[in-house]
């Protein structure tokens, strides 16, 4: 009953992991599918998505709000799908995207960079330089995507609870480790947080409606279904916010309240 | 033509940095002003003697005894004597109670602090409100702009008209006497209340014609219907299984939860608390009072497998009339309270008041209160016994729209505040003694007749007041002393042409009101005065014409909400910065109009 993101590099075995996982705890996988799930919500073609979570944004992306809506789009889809708890996700900032709910186990996994180039080698039928070079850009890119989007460094190791180095243990000392510390009380979900859960998918859910509606530069927070949308100054009018949220209200049954704050610094647990 | 100094660029280069300063606010005013203080004698603009001149200045010394008279006066009680009698002449009229009360407040205003008039009648004029059933919008923004406009009537009524005589000294000018204004004052109050009698229809929020009027009355009137709606308490009791298997459950698990604040509770085996602290435990077989939207209390109830009972029934004599209720408080102007948040205040464990919402431009908040920074004007809904609410009234900062009635008043001292009022006036009018020290009589007159304790009086000065009039004087002396008034003015001139004078005053009147609209209205008087009393000279005008225009015109801050005036009505009011925008436009034209028209006719 817990929720585990595995973050991984290219060539780390994360996959591998995190597919073994769910099959020995029978729970549900989630990766790419989650981003088709976006696109499929929200009529996003999935390259443009896949190049969301991947490059890092750009100026001019940074400007049009294109990347960070379409982080909107994941996110909300990955909340909606952790909300029924009993998952495995593997891929990029699974949690950095569910921040703020304890129940989630948070697992890296890296592994020898030697062992990445060989295996990229193989697969690419490339020399090793070459796989070198295009696996430390990759871990660059990566690298500044999280800073850039969460400003937090992805080695950065105490973002997770489980940092393991696919070297000397085995992939399946990693699964063994993983499903041992999946079965700790710490993760289990508690109605708290399982409410958390669902609030945070709550809002996740209004923002990507919002920002699909051309709203950005949103805060959006939930406890309880009492939702505040937190605005800039000027915001609220020029995106006609209340007639919008007046549609979605009718549209999301699970909003309880919903309050509109212009021009207040959003809260850190806004999405 | 004065040739252009070294010493007047830096008196310009300091005039723009406090303009500057004025307007992004990095600092406070009465910082910039200190600043100004400290840094023309430095740059040995003035001396270090003419730049603490200020502070002893007739300007400041007459400022303190005006709010020590002004302090004096609210604390017999005098002025809320006058609402019954008021009243009672107005009738049920709209238009005669706005007519009645704006006179009254201007009446006031122009003896006290603005502020502190408008403060005065908001718990007046929302208990008319309630009573007659008027939307309280229509009576708070006349009343609003009467107190502001009565800062016109005389000399000490705001401000810029106290320093007027400080900033024409230098330039050996007769200083005006304390009813010199009045003509023009009391025009300028008679047709900011014709406006609104006349055309408050058209220009008052809510009420737009004939047509929309209903929907747009309604909807004016929703958050007041929501307020009334979450000032009734529910009583419910908690089941015998209430606490089974769950985690405890607080009083603000309730609050974050369903939106409803528990004001009362019943502890085993037979506690009552009264303002429960938000960690305290709910249990199984309690009774509890909470306050709450009817959807939100009903939605708790079901969930909670609570029962409902029809009426107070436990906490019926604790949470009568007569020992609790609901206040609505709006954070003062100048409270130490904004910025803070509601968690920072801990009302809860501080007093046992429960906060219910929160009013702000049009919105009421009800969810996640305890992070929000509070804002001048936030109209706070309170839940606590009156002796807790008396408490945290004592301890400043909030200003209550529903009267405590166990307010410390000494009604018996009414008379010899009265008194010493008239006193004070006697020897400005009659013997002709300066400003300051028949004031100073008046106010030093209440402390020996213990109208107010000399603690008291110290307490009541502004002192932000105080050194923004203190510190921006020797700016006014620089400007004067190293030419560059004479300069700015002989440039203009000179690039405009000669222009007739009653043009000349149209205009200094529209730069003032657009100076006070930006910076602050002493600000403004400070940089103007100089500067037009110059341009009137080399014009042929009157040059005290010229400065009284900016005395009055530093007044004329109606379009937005930043007079203090306006700030403190608008959370009460439920305005919105367009509403003071569309009603103050028309009041500031009607104003400037008015008050040159006076003066053509008059001087």
């Amino acid at each position: 009953m817990a929720i585990i993101t595995i973050s991984r590099g290219s060539y780390s075995k994360g996959r591998e992991v995190a597919e073994k996982v769910a099959q020995r705890l029978g729970y549900q996988l989630v990766s790419r599918d989650v981003l088709i799930e976006a696109s499929d919500r929200f009529h996003i073609p999935e390259v443009k998505l896949v190049r969301a979570i991947h490059d890092a944004p750009s100026i001019l992306d940074r400007i049009t709000h294109g990347k960070q809506c379409y982080i909107v789009y994941i996110r909300s889809a990955l909340a909606s799908r952790a909300k029924a708890d009993n998952l495995v996700y593997h891929g990029l900032a699974g949690h950095l995207l569910l921040k703020g709910v304890p129940h989630v186990l948070k697992v890296r996994i890296i592994a020898d960079l030697e062992a990445r180039v060989a295996a990229e080698m193989q697969r690419e039928d490339i020399s090793a330089a070459e796989a070198r070079s295009l696996l430390l850009k990759d871990d660059a890119e990566r690298r500044k995507w999280t800073q850039t989007l969460y400003g937090v460094d992805p080695w950065d190791a105490s973002l997770y609870d489980l940092v393991i180095h696919i070297h000397k243990l085995s992939v399946d000392d990693a699964v063994e480790f993983i499903v041992q510390a999946a079965g700790r009380q710490c993760f289990q979900a508690t109605p708290a947080s399982q409410r958390k859960m669902e609030d945070l998918a709550l809002a996740c859910q209004l923002k990507a409606e919002l920002v699909k509606q051309d709203c950005f530069e949103l805060g959006v927070t939930s406890e309880y279904g009492n939702v505040v949308v937190y605005v800039n100054k000027g915001g609220r009018h020029a995106y006609h916010l209340d007639a919008k949220l007046a549609a979605l209200r009718a549209k999301l049954p699970e909003i309880n309240h919903l309050e509109v704050r212009e021009g207040l610094p959003f809260p850190p647990a806004a999405v | 033509m004065p040739q252009l100094t070294t010493d007047m660029i830096l008196v310009m280069a300091m005039i723009g940095i406090a303009i500057f300063l004025f307007i992004v606010e990095w600092v406070r005013v009465d910082v910039v002003a200190i600043l100004m203080m400290v840094v023309l004698p430095l740059l040995h603009l003035v001396t270090p003697k003419e730049a603490f001149s200020g502070l002893s200045s007739n300007a400041v010394v007459s400022i303190i005894a005006v709010i020590i008279i002004g302090a004096g006066l609210d604390k017999t009680g005098i002025i809320n004597r006058l609402v019954g009698p008021i009243l009672r002449l107005a009738g049920k009229s709209q238009s005669r109670i706005v007519i009645f009360i704006s006179l009254t407040v201007a009446g006031i205003s122009s003896f006290m602090q603005n502020v502190g008039a408008a403060a005065l009648f908001l718990p007046a004029v929302r208990r008319i409100s309630k009573t007659l059933k008027i939307p309280i919008s229509n009576l708070l923004m006349p009343i609003g702009f009467a107190a502001i406009l009565g800062g016109t009537v005389t000399l000490v009524g705001s401000s810029p008209l106290i320093l007027l005589n400080d900033l024409i000294a230098p330039f050996k000018l007769k200083p005006f006497g304390l009813f010199e204004v009045t003509p023009v004052g009391l025009a300028l109050v008679a047709s900011g209340i014709t406006c609104f009698v006349l055309f408050g229809r058209l220009i008052l929020p809510g009420s737009k014609g004939q047509e929309g009027e209903q929907a747009a009355t309604e909807q004016a009137q929703e958050p007041n219907h929501l307020l009334a709606e979450l000032g009734r308490p529910w009583e419910l009791s908690t089941p015998e299984d209430f606490t089974h298997y769950r985690e405890p459950v607080t009083v603000d698990n309730l609050r974050r939860r369903y939106l409803v604040n528990v004001v009362a509770l019943t502890e085993p085996p037979d506690f009552k608390v009264l303002g429960p602290g938000p960690e305290q435990e709910v249990r199984s077989r309690v009774d509890l009072v909470v306050y709450g939207q009817e959807k939100d209390v009903l939605r708790m109830a079901q969930e909670e497998g609570m029962t409902l009972k029809p009426d107070l029934e436990v906490f019926k004599g604790e949470l009568a009339e007569h020992a609790s209720g609901t206040v609505e408080a709006v954070v003062a102007p100048r409270s130490h309270l904004v910025d803070k948040t509601l968690n920072q205040l801990d009302l809860a464990e501080r007093f046992r008041i429960t906060p219910l919402a929160v009013y702000r431009q049009g919105e009421t908040y009800r969810a996640d209160l305890g992070h929000l920074p509070l804002r001048v004007g936030d109209a706070i809904l309170l839940h606590g016994t009156w002796r807790r609410l008396q408490l945290l009234h004592e301890e400043g900062g909030l200003l209550f729209t529903t009267p405590l009635d166990t307010e410390q008043m000494r009604p018996e001292k009414a008379l010899f505040a009265g008194l010493w009022l008239a006193i004070a006036l006697t020897m400005i009018l009659v013997f002709n003694i300066q400003l300051s020290v028949c004031l100073m009589t008046g106010a030093l007159g209440m402390i020996v007749t213990r109208v107010l304790t000399i603690d008291e009086a110290y307490q009541s000065v502004d002192w932000r007041t105080v050194f923004l009039l203190g510190g921006l004087i020797p700016l006014g002396i620089a400007t004067e002393k190293t030419g560059t008034a004479a300069w700015i003015a002989h440039t203009v001139l000179g690039a405009i042409g000669t222009v007739e004078p009653i043009v000349l005053l149209a205009v200094i009147g529209l730069l003032s009101t657009v100076f006070t609209l930006v910076i602050s209205n002493v600000g403004a008087t400070v940089l103007l005065v100089p500067l037009v009393v110059e341009m009137a000279r080399a014009a042929g005008a009157d040059p005290r014409m010229a400065a009284m225009v900016v005395g009055l015109a530093t007044s004329n801050s109606f379009i937005l909400p930043t007079h203090q005036v306006n700030a403190l009505y608008m959370g009460p009011g439920r305005y919105r910065s367009v509403d003071f925008m569309k009603a103050g436009s028309v009041v500031s034209v009607v104003f400037l109009v008015v008050m040159i028209a006076m003066l053509y006719l008059f001087f």
